[in-house]
């Protein structure tokens, strides 16, 4: 069990270390070993889930890492159903994008760099759904932002960069609160094991106030990688990336590495918590799927779309919290990976065959050139919309059910933000697929070749049919079976209504409302300019920040470097010569002088500085 | 005099240690004896810088399994007739030492092959100068005799200002002298401080491990013990650019010549916290409490006052000065926690910031050479021209903001680790750290080598041409530098096993608090600025 856990672990940093070895200027190569060690990861992880290699219970095995003083770091391993399940999604999804991803990057001049990316990424995102502790969760959390860094800038462009730069600055300050956590359930518990800590957590007391502390603090990592409000805006701007990377990372796997990491603390998080984590994933969902009517590109407005589904993931989470909230929120992680995943291969299928046009104002008519990719995109758009028997409806259900138990309010913020998922998702269908082309760039537009569609076909599969528990691997259905709610007979009924109402009304709206062919406006832009502007700029979320770093942060680093460069160098070191200098004066030339004094008076300093803190101590 | 010694190694380990600080200095010793050709001054060069790099490896394999004499492996005694002044050239390395010797042996190596690859005016004698930095903090690491410690650090620090006022930047009097006489103040400090304890003891004798045992069984006054401790922290903390004290070091590296900087920036400036946590701290330790809010204070300003000013800088040598400066706070605090974890994670630091710095200048320099400037607004997109040296800067960056996979990230760790339980407050300050460094640093490899050319930059295309990637003389000390980074950023334990062996007997368990404090005291703590200047260890 350990060697196979350990081989899924690390060929993909093999391939990355052969490839930053040999496959530099060898694109072919690159890829083909990146491919093959995702695919041996996808083999091994068939085989532990189905193959017999795993019995469903839990393992867990660790060796010492490092040891200093009090402080001991494991690197070990921790499975249970729980990261069966997301190995299962980030191994097999991962296999499909990294096949789709060689017909997509054919045109690339960094072949290498781009699939040795794609390796240290799915190496470090297996370490994190294997991960024994939480300071070797945070290893590979920090591993995973550097990958997601590396592959956002990937085109080296002024917007990749800074896209890039932002995504990684941003995911620290999640870091921080993040590492605070850690350290203190560290210093609180005695252990950040994860298989240890629900024992400390019941055998020694602690104030809820602290525990609410620890929870959020870790809770702050989840907002970032995650991109939970306020820290969500890297993840529209890590559009800039190739668009394999944005399916992978920043729609399927990275992003949902927050919801997991609440499913494996989840003993952890309190009451307090919990309501102030529901607070902040209802603000993602809602608002972010607001936001995507605001924009063209079809990359961005699945990255809103993501926003608010990771937003759904966590209110499941902190609308039961413990077990329950953990499977749900896994669950719908599962489905929305398929679903994502598909919906950004179909925009990456379609942007490649558009000579990378992403406005959905510039496409249109691609049904008819475009045709599996179409269909594709259309069973992933149902699916998302919560179309009754697709994988979503299951999923979101589940988390629509928690909520009506549980909390009225936001059990009617999720019935508004479904149904507006359902219409901007038609959206994209209306303006992008059907109608007529509005330019030539797509009127010229021919299907992908062969083995992308292959991605686009086995994900389309399992958009339709993730969402039937019946299907898993007899251990992961049993998990999921035994801790989601189950509706009764006539709740089944109800929801079954609510959930058509939503996702067809949505979608019919959207018909109404967006299919316009031949046009290029916005309708909604056009009936209500205002409100369209405030969704455009998503709430101005962005030029607060950029209003901070440039007026607030700079301004201040500016300042106290102005103030070093005159208090410390300038008063302290050299006027303090001056002043000397011109007592001095008779003795000595001015500049000769200032070096004397310079000295002394430096030496006075330090012994003054010495000799009044130690006095005040 | 002491005659009756024949052969003062009583181990393979001692003589090896031995010869890795003869070799670099006998090299100097000869190229500066008269001028040989070039390529004679090049190969007595690599001889010197390439022996102790694998005579110090070699010493790494062996020190597990090595003979202790009080606690220092490949221990050796050379008598040079100074009994009666209580000096001798006492060799060792315990488990502090051993790491930074190693770390120095692979500085001393990178720099050393930089500059012969080099072409600098008069080669031989600044080759013959770095042999000299090179032998000094090899020597400074292995020394157990205090005086030999102190020696060795003035050995390498004559040359650094030498090599600055003759092959330095634009600036270099003004950086020259303003480094020399800050550094030559705090030295001075320090050699108060030593001569104090050499006095004080009442035995006069530099050895370290008299010293240590006598004062074990007879410990200074408190008194005496706060103001010896404030004179070496001070001294050793000018000598560190411990802020405010630190203004001399991002001009004196902006103008120092490449390897001078990445010698002193990495090594040699490791000897102020060397100092403190292997002399000042077990032969003084009611002392160190006295001062452990200053140095919190001073540390924290390092971090963040530093921090901020990092980021405002405009030229790539001067952000890196300053960022070493404001890495050396988290030494501090590590210092300042008094405990084995937080000293453990100081020693890991000084490591890792020194392989780190080393190829961030190493770097600047290459930039330099190929652009003429370092100012960061005249690049941009450089990637596409030289996209091997854009991936190795873009590594050493991501290591010195404490990415896993590199050592820096365990010396951060620990650090946080330690400095959280002595106070929440200033362990969340110092966490803040991570999140100013990666602003600072990612904008640096973002302005030189991603997005879109500058104006400057696509002048001097058309004027020279495009610039040329890394050549392998560039390249090796880089990879090698970086490679000693991931070795232990993977596999931590080859170094941190015999830190913590030493620093465990050092500094037996605290029973202060820690652990698992109630919930009560964690909270209270929490509201609680002030720190506990009186702790016990």
């Amino acid at each position: 069990m350990t060697r196979t856990l350990l081989t899924i672990l690390l060929s993909p940093l093999c391939a990355a270390a052969l490839i930053a070895l040999f496959g530099r200027r060898r694109g072919r190569l690159s890829a083909a070993i990146s491919v093959a060690s995702a695919g041996l990861q996808a083999a091994l992880t068939l085989f532990l889930l189905v193959g017999g290699g795993w019995d469903g219970s839990t393992f867990r095995d660790t060796a010492t890492w490092l040891t200093l003083g009090e402080l001991q770091i494991d690197l070990g391993f921790y499975f249970n159903q729980m990261s069966a399940l997301l190995l299962g999604v980030v191994t097999i999804v991962g296999f499909l994008i990294h096949v789709f991803a060689v017909g997509y990057s054919d045109d690339d001049k960094a072949r290498g760099r781009f699939f040795g990316g794609l390796s240290i990424f799915m190496f470090s995102m297996t370490g994190i759904v294997l991960s024994e502790n939480l300071f070797m969760l945070f290893i590979f959390w920090e591993l995973v932002g550097f990958s997601s860094y590396m592959l956002i800038g990937h085109y080296l462009t002024d917007v990749a960069s800074a896209a890039a730069k932002k995504a990684f600055i941003v995911n620290r300050v999640g870091d921080f609160g993040f590492l605070l956590g850690i350290i203190w359930c560290f210093w609180q518990f005695g252990t950040v094991s994860l298989a240890e800590l629900p024992q400390a957590l019941s055998a020694s007391p602690v104030a809820a106030c602290t525990l609410t502390f620890i929870g959020l603090l870790l809770f702050c990592g989840v907002m970032g990688k995650s991109a939970q409000m306020p820290l969500h805006v890297w993840l529209p701007d890590a559009m800039a990336g190739p668009t394999p990377v944005s399916a992978l990372i920043h729609a399927a796997t990275m992003v949902a590495a927050g919801v997991y990491l609440l499913g494996r603390v989840a003993f952890i998080f309190n009451p307090q918590a919990l309501s102030v984590i529901l607070a902040v994933g209802l603000a993602t969902a809602f608002l972010s799927a607001l936001f995507a009517f605001g924009q063209t590109d079809i990359k961005k407005i699945l990255a809103y779309s993501t926003l608010s589904q990771l937003g759904f993931m966590v209110v499941a989470f902190a609308l039961a919290g413990g077990s329950e909230g953990a499977a749900t929120s896994q669950f719908h992680l599962t489905t929305h990976a398929f679903f994502k995943a598909l919906l950004f291969l179909g925009a990456g299928s379609v942007i490649h065959a558009c000579h990378h046009e992403q406005d959905i104002y510039k496409m249109g008519g691609l049904w008819k050139k475009m045709p599996v990719t179409f269909v594709t995109f259309l069973l992933a758009t149902l699916a998302i919309a919560g179309v009754p028997y697709l994988s979503g409806f299951f999923s979101k259900d589940a988390i629509l059910l928690l909520a009506k138990h549980a909390n009225p309010a936001a059990f009617w913020l999720l019935v508004v933000t479904s149904f507006l998922t359902a219409t901007y998702m038609g959206r994209i269908i209306f303006v992008a697929f059907l109608g007529k082309a509005r330019s030539h760039a797509v009127e010229a537009a021919h299907e992908s070749r062969p083995d992308m569609l292959f991605a686009l076909v086995i994900l389309a599969i399992g958009a339709v049919l993730a969402g039937y528990t019946g299907l898993y691997p007899h251990a992961l259905a049993s998990y999921l079976e035994a801790n989601i709610a189950e509706p009764t007979h006539a709740e089944h009924a109800s929801m079954l209504l609510i959930s058509a109402i939503l996702s067809l009304g949505g979608l019919l709206a959207a018909f109404f409302i967006y299919y316009r062919p031949g046009k290029n406006t916005d309708t909604f832009e056009k009936a209500a300019p205002g409100v369209y502007g405030v969704l455009r700029e998503k709430l101005w979320f962005d030029n607060l920040y950029d209003w901070y770093v440039r007026a607030v942060q700079q301004r201040v680093a500016n300042l106290v470097a102005i103030l070093e460069l005159v208090v410390i160098q300038g008063v302290l070191v050299r006027g303090s010569g001056g002043v000397a200098g011109l007592i001095g004066l008779a003795a000595r030339r001015a500049h000769t002088g200032s070096l004397n004094t310079y000295f002394y008076w430096f030496a006075a300093g330090v012994l003054a500085f010495w000799l009044t803190t130690s006095g005040i101590l | 005099m002491d005659t009756s010694c024949t052969c003062p190694f009583t181990h393979v380990g001692s003589a090896v240690l031995f010869a890795s600080v003869a070799v670099p200095l006998i090299c100097a010793a000869l190229l500066y004896l008269g001028s040989v050709p070039k390529m004679v001054a090049k190969v007595m060069a690599a001889i010197g810088f390439t022996v102790p790099l694998v005579l110090a490896l070699y010493l790494c394999t062996q020190f597990a399994d090595a003979v202790k004499i009080s606690g220092y492996a490949f221990y050796s005694d050379a008598s040079l007739g100074l009994p009666a002044a209580g000096i001798s050239l006492k060799l060792g390395l315990n488990g502090i030492a051993l790491p930074l010797f190693a770390m120095a042996a692979i500085v001393s190596f990178a720099a050393g092959i930089y500059a012969i690859a080099g072409n600098q005016d008069r080669q031989q004698l600044y080759l013959a100068l770095l042999l000299t930095m090179a032998g000094g903090v090899l020597g400074l690491f292995a020394s157990i005799d205090i005086f030999f410690f102190y020696f060795f650090h003035e050995l390498a620090l004559i040359p650094t200002f030498i090599m600055i006022g003759i092959w330095g930047g634009t600036a270099r009097r003004v950086a020259a002298i303003e480094m020399t006489i800050y550094l030559t103040l705090g030295a001075m400090l320090v050699l108060a401080g030593l001569v104090a304890l050499y006095v004080g003891s009442g035995i006069a004798t530099f050895d370290f491990i008299t010293l240590r045992d006598y004062l074990a069984a007879n410990p200074l006054s408190l008194v005496t013990q706060k103001w010896v401790y404030g004179l070496l922290l001070i001294g050793f903390g000018v000598l560190v650019s411990l802020f405010p004290f630190h203004t001399w070091a991002p001009r004196g590296y902006a103008n120092a010549p490449a390897s001078a900087a990445m010698l002193h920036a990495g090594v040699l400036k490791k000897f102020g916290l060397y100092g403190l946590i292997q002399i000042a701290a077990p032969l003084l330790p009611d002392g160190v409490g006295q001062w452990t809010n200053l140095l919190v204070v001073l540390a924290l300003g390092n971090i963040l006052v530093i921090g901020f000013i990092t980021m405002a800088q405009k030229d790539l040598r001067y952000m890196l000065g300053y960022s070493s400066v404001m890495h050396m706070g988290y030494a501090f605090l590590g210092i300042a926690t008094m405990g084995v974890l937080g000293l453990s994670g100081a020693v890991i630091m000084m490591f890792a910031h020194g392989l780190t710095i080393a190829a961030l200048f190493l770097m600047a320099d290459c930039v330099e050479k190929r652009a003429g400037t370092t100012e960061m607004a005249s690049f941009g997109g450089m990637a596409h021209e030289t996209p091997v040296l854009a991936a190795l800067f873009s590594a050493a960056i991501f290591a010195s903001v404490g990415l896993p996979g590199f050592a820096n990230f365990w010396g951060e760790l620990s650090i946080f680790t330690a400095v959280f339980n002595m106070n929440h407050l200033v362990g969340a300050l110092a966490v803040l750290g991570i999140i100013i460094s990666a602003i600072y640093g990612l904008r640096a490899s973002a302005a030189l080598f991603f997005g879109s050319r500058s104006a400057a930059y696509e002048k001097r295309i058309a004027a020279n041409g495009k610039p040329a990637d890394l050549t392998f003389a560039e390249k090796l000390p880089i990879l090698v530098l970086l490679g000693a980074l991931m070795f232990v950023g993977f596999w931590p334990r080859s170094i941190s096993d015999s830190i913590n062996a030493e620093m465990s007997a050092k500094y037996p368990a605290a029973p202060v608090q820690q652990v698992v404090p109630s919930a009560a005291a964690s909270l209270s703590q929490d509201g609680d600025v002030a720190l506990s200047g009186e702790r016990k260890f």
